[in-house]
């Protein structure tokens, strides 16, 4: 099955993937319009900034067996079969924070939310954009993703292509190669900046 | 002191200030800086483009997205196209500001400009001689008119040559008029720069390269030039004279004033009032021992060249200076004035007045200067500020100041060397000066505050190269008390004795920052004396800390000049390796001279000592060995 995967050594930190997630969310699908809406849609994928202020999109794994469904009390989270989804049902939720305080990655929220029961706080996470995928879409993150940091594809596939890599990088007399000499060249610099601001 | 507060500046005025800010829950620059981490890729490599409607557009650097804008345009023209923008917007800042120099000289002639005088007659008729304006048997008032409509031909569109280009060396032109870059009018290589990186026009992102140059020249040689000259003619040519500077000028007991921005037309208004006794006789009415005025930017540095006023703060410090609760009133002109200002000054009694018909802010109120009005709303609002005394709440000003010299004009330096370059070029080719480095531009939160500055600044007199610096960098190094005559003794053997013979400070500071022509000024007329071009020098310029596009301007005039020139951050150009090449390596060939990105101040002295000793080398002068160190680039 089909899978977001994240790509860390390609995200140039736009943050395009959160405005696409709280649109995919909204009422109206539309940026413009979306950012008038009530309650105000908000993003599933968050994007936290590294050591040297690189960028990270950080989403929810679906992990299986997930923490966050075991300590659940209400039984609000179950697993869509047709996407492997983790999902929050907001009309069971109790705002409790179960979910939140085992997930190792940080990735529930919690607000109001267009699915949710008007005025109701409720836990918010990444769906996978099921709907969309039923619909032959594409997440919505990998869709405006344009660095390649988030991608939809056979894990497999995935595994595989890295797998490939690493064994490239172990041949003689290969050179390294440098997804990006430009992108390259600025890490570098932030790095020497991050390491300018720890001198006495 | 607080970790946090050591990360963001190595002033002490500054730490303080930081922990003050934070009890008073005010959010500041670098606060801001950190929630917007990380900062978008796309457009820190330049490789986003918004300059049309079929966009927005971004280019992956991956080179599996997209690698060509909806029109077409790849990753080098993106990048050379948002580049040419910043210099557009940076060269049109500071001729904006020469122009309305030029509109004040043009006012007083006509005498619409009460309170405006024109105080140096004989740099008046000096450049009014290059201008062609007659000078005989005319007043000076007379001669202002001439030489005012003279120089607003320089900014449009019916010359070959700006009029003051003549000042830079013969080799120099010859290879301006060579690449066709010889900038014609300073408003009209700024629309031609916006016109060619409109969608469909120019496509070589070489020769977009090439008009950002010229561009950058109508700056240099143009608007930054006229902004100077005139500034002198109308407020004095600078000559040295002692200030003070950090935090500790601002005076407990005083009502203080701060003047920030860049345009000196309001600020030696305001100086003007402050001085009037009927202000100072109600000032000492309200309690206080009288009036402070200090400045703030570069507008400060432009009455503390002129009259030695002191120096509250540069770029980083403009938000931290009001949390001392000791200010009663800021007038700010423009360029380089945070919008959060009015913010912070709202958790005090400090009024914020916005001064230009061009610039306004969230908090300030808005009472515009012109030159007919300037000399009686100057009184006005020194009065406000002197009746808002009373209204202080708790005072922290928690150091004391530090003592600087100012007022190194290009004038001030040849008089101190009795009239001509020779004696400094005596000193270069015996070795005791090795050469000369320029230091000059912002803060950036990037780059720990000041830390740039100083420490290039320590390291190349502690080498024997000459430092003259501008703008926000000139503060960093005076608070550092690199601007003292004692502050030789940091200096390498051979400055130190020659800073020790002719009593003047290792650094000397040349002004604000459209002063920076003052040190291209000074290069020529080197250059002119070693019948030469700027290129074969020993001299470099660096900007360690630089944010602004005017700063690109700067750097590109710089470069297009001659002068070999180290960015501490890095523009956002990295998108297309072609131009990070071009800039950093090719325009060797072309202008002779180029681009290096350094942020380490401790390796981009070693690249600018190493630049120095190579020309002495080229020019047949003793040469040390280049030390080891990062490659250009």
């Amino acid at each position: 099955m089909k899978q977001v995967i994240v790509h860390p050594e390609r995200c140039v930190g736009c943050m395009q993937c959160m405005a696409a997630c709280a649109t995919a969310h909204s009422r109206s699908g539309k940026l413009f319009t979306a950012t008038l809406e009530k309650p105000v849609p908000r993003p599933r994928i968050h994007v936290g900034a590294g050591r040297y202020g690189e960028g990270f999109p950080n989403r929810c794994r679906h992990c299986d067996p997930a923490p966050c469904m075991l300590a659940c009390l209400p039984g609000a989270i179950s697993r869509l079969p047709e996407t492997s989804t983790v999902h929050i049902d907001p009309d069971l939720c109790i705002n409790c924070a179960s979910c939140a305080m085992t997930c190792p990655f940080g990735v529930i929220r919690y607000h109001e939310d267009a699915d949710a029961p008007p005025d109701k706080v409720v836990a918010v996470k990444c769906d996978n954009c099921h709907d969309r995928q039923l619909e032959g879409k594409l997440p919505a993150c990998v869709e405006v993703c344009k660095s390649g940091a988030l991608t939809f594809e056979e894990p497999d596939a995935a595994m595989k292509r890295k797998t490939d890599a690493v064994a490239c990088s172990m041949s003689q007399e290969t050179a390294v190669t440098v997804l990006s000499p430009g992108f390259t060249l600025l890490n570098t610099i932030k790095q020497a900046q991050t390491a300018m601001a720890a001198r006495k | 002191m607080n970790r946090e507060y050591e990360k963001r500046t190595i002033t002490e005025d500054g730490q303080l200030m930081l922990k003050k800010a934070e009890q008073d829950q005010i959010v500041t620059v670098w606060d801001r800086y950190q929630e917007q981490q990380p900062q978008c890729g796309y457009c820190e490599m330049g490789l986003s483009c918004r300059i049309c409607n079929m966009g927005p557009c971004r280019i992956d650097p991956f080179g599996e997205g997209p690698q060509q804008g909806v029109c077409g345009a790849d990753a080098d023209i993106i990048v050379a196209r948002n580049l040419g923008r910043m210099i557009a917007s940076g060269a049109a800042s500071h001729s904006d500001h020469g122009r309305d120099l030029v509109e004040v000289l043009a006012k007083v002639a006509e005498g619409n400009a009460p309170g405006y005088v024109i105080t140096d007659v004989e740099k008046l008729n000096r450049v009014a001689a290059e201008y062609g304006v007659a000078v005989e048997g005319k007043s000076p008032t007379e001669v202002a008119g001439a030489l005012a409509d003279a120089m607003f031909e320089d900014f449009g569109s019916r010359k070959a040559a700006l009029t003051m280009t003549a000042r830079a060396p013969e080799k120099r032109r010859e290879i301006w008029k060579k690449l066709n870059i010889m900038p014609r009018g300073i408003d009209r290589e700024t629309a031609e720069m916006m016109h060619r990186t409109h969608m469909g026009v120019d496509n070589g992102w070489q020769s977009l390269l090439l008009q950002a140059l010229r561009n950058a020249l109508s700056d240099g040689w143009g608007g930054s030039l006229i902004a100077t000259e005139v500034s002198d003619i109308l407020f004095g040519t600078p000559q040295p004279r002692p200030n003070t500077v950090n935090v500790g000028v601002i005076k407990e007991d005083q009502v203080n004033i701060l003047v920030h921005g860049h345009n000196p037309v309001v600020s030696e208004m305001i100086l003007r009032a402050c001085q009037s006794p009927e202000l100072q006789r109600l000032a000492e009415e309200k309690g206080a021992k009288g009036i402070n005025l200090a400045g703030l930017c570069c507008t400060g540095n432009e009455l503390l060249m002129r009259h030695g006023v002191p120096m509250a703060g540069n770029h980083l410090m403009t938000e931290l200076v009001i949390a001392t609760g000791a200010v009663e009133m800021i007038l700010a002109d423009y360029q380089c004035i945070m919008p959060s200002l009015g913010t912070v000054a709202a958790c005090y009694h400090t009024k914020m007045v916005s001064t230009s018909d061009k610039a306004r802010f969230p908090g300030m109120e808005h009472r515009e200067f012109h030159p007919d009005n300037a000399e009686i709303l100057a009184k006005d609002l020194v009065r406000e500020a002197v009746e808002n005394f009373g209204k202080r709440g708790r005072v922290y000003i928690p150091v004391e100041s530090v003592p600087a010299m100012g007022g190194f004009s290009v004038e001030a330096i040849l008089g101190a060397l009795g009239g001509s370059v020779d004696p400094l070029l005596d000193a270069i080719k015996a070795g005791k000066i090795r050469g000369a480095a320029g230091i000059v531009g912002c803060n950036n939160p990037r780059i720990k505050h000041d830390y740039g500055h100083v420490t290039l600044t320590r390291r190349l007199i502690e080498n024997d190269i000459l430092v003259v610096d501008t703008g926000c960098a000139a503060v960093a190094s005076a608070k550092a008390g690199f601007k003292v005559a004692e502050a030789a003794r940091w200096a390498g053997p051979g400055l130190r004795e020659v800073c020790e013979a002719l009593q003047i400070p290792p650094v000397l500071h040349m002004g604000s920052c459209v002063d920076n022509v003052r040190i291209l000024v000074l290069a020529g007329a080197l250059a002119d004396a070693l019948g030469t071009d700027i290129s074969d020098l020993p001299i470099a310029g660096a900007a360690p800390e630089w944010y602004s596009e005017k700063a690109v301007a700067i750097g590109a005039y710089f470069v297009a000049s001659g002068v070999y020139t180290v960015l501490g951050p890095m523009p956002p150009i990295t998108g297309s390796m072609n131009v990070v090449n071009l800039l950093t390596r090719g325009l060797e060939d072309v202008v002779g001279a180029t681009f290096a990105v350094e942020p380490d101040p401790e390796k981009a002295a070693i690249l600018m000592r190493n630049h120095i000793e190579q020309k002495r080398e080229a020019l047949g002068l003793s040469a040390a060995k280049p030390l080891r160190g990062p490659s250009a680039g």
